[in-house]
């Protein structure tokens, strides 16, 4: 199921959870013209976010994508603090909650390298597309290499 | 001033097969814009899924 990326991002940001897009939907902010099916946010690992996380996407009944039907889990505040990356499927579609992502570290490493995006009629954080290309490029996934040529392409196109 | 990329061959390769008429309209849209397409295309692809899924089960019966 493709995520609802008009519902989830403004849920997160009415919820008050501190997160910054990255990934696809952040790649088509930035004019990218491949489709994606998910929403990638690296999340503030604070005791607060934790709990805001947990209280709003409960509702949702998050599940770790892939798993197995049956599984003990939930997404509380241990699961949270135990926890760092999440690949989760919810009733809004696919959402990744990550701590920390390789060639950009956590919600505060990547702070300086995001701006704000207004849409659905709410504002949030996006990684910028330097540092877009540059996560993308550590990740290091053979299925990244059109992306990254068209993340670049872009780069670009816009400094033309 | 313009943002140094390392030039990957293999990245450039794949570049000269992006599309970049794609990507020039997609420059002349605000960002909210870009995620209201990807939200269309989305719904459209959705759709579609849904479709060829009845038709396979037609085509079973």
């Amino acid at each position: 199921m493709s995520a609802q990326f008009d519902k989830l991002l403004p849920l997160l940001v009415n919820g008050g959870i501190e997160f910054i897009l990255i990934g696809g939907v952040a790649g088509n902010i930035h004019g990218s013209a491949r489709l994606t099916f998910d929403v990638d946010v690296v999340y503030n690992r604070s005791k607060a976010n934790f709990e805001k996380i947990s209280e709003l996407l409960q509702p949702l009944t998050p599940y770790l994508r892939g798993a197995p039907p049956g599984l003990p889990f939930k997404l509380d505040l241990p699961t949270l603090r135990n926890g760092l990356n999440f690949t989760l499927t919810t009733k809004l579609g696919d959402l990744d909650l990550l701590g920390e992502v390789v060639g950009g570290g956590t919600y505060k490493e990547l702070l300086p390298h995001t701006f704000t995006v207004e849409a659905f009629g709410v504002k949030f954080k996006c990684v910028d597309l330097p540092t877009l290309i540059k996560l993308k490029t550590a990740a290091g996934r053979p299925k990244d290499l059109e992306s990254i040529a068209e993340l670049q392409a872009l780069l670009e196109e816009s400094e033309r | 001033m313009k943002t140094r990329i390392y030039r990957d061959p293999v990245i450039e390769a794949y570049k000269r097969d992006v599309d970049r008429t794609l990507l020039r309209e997609n420059l002349k849209l605000t960002p909210a814009q870009r995620l209201e397409k990807l939200v269309s295309f989305s719904s459209f692809a959705a759709e579609l899924r849904r479709a060829g899924q009845r038709a396979r089960l037609a085509k079973k019966r």
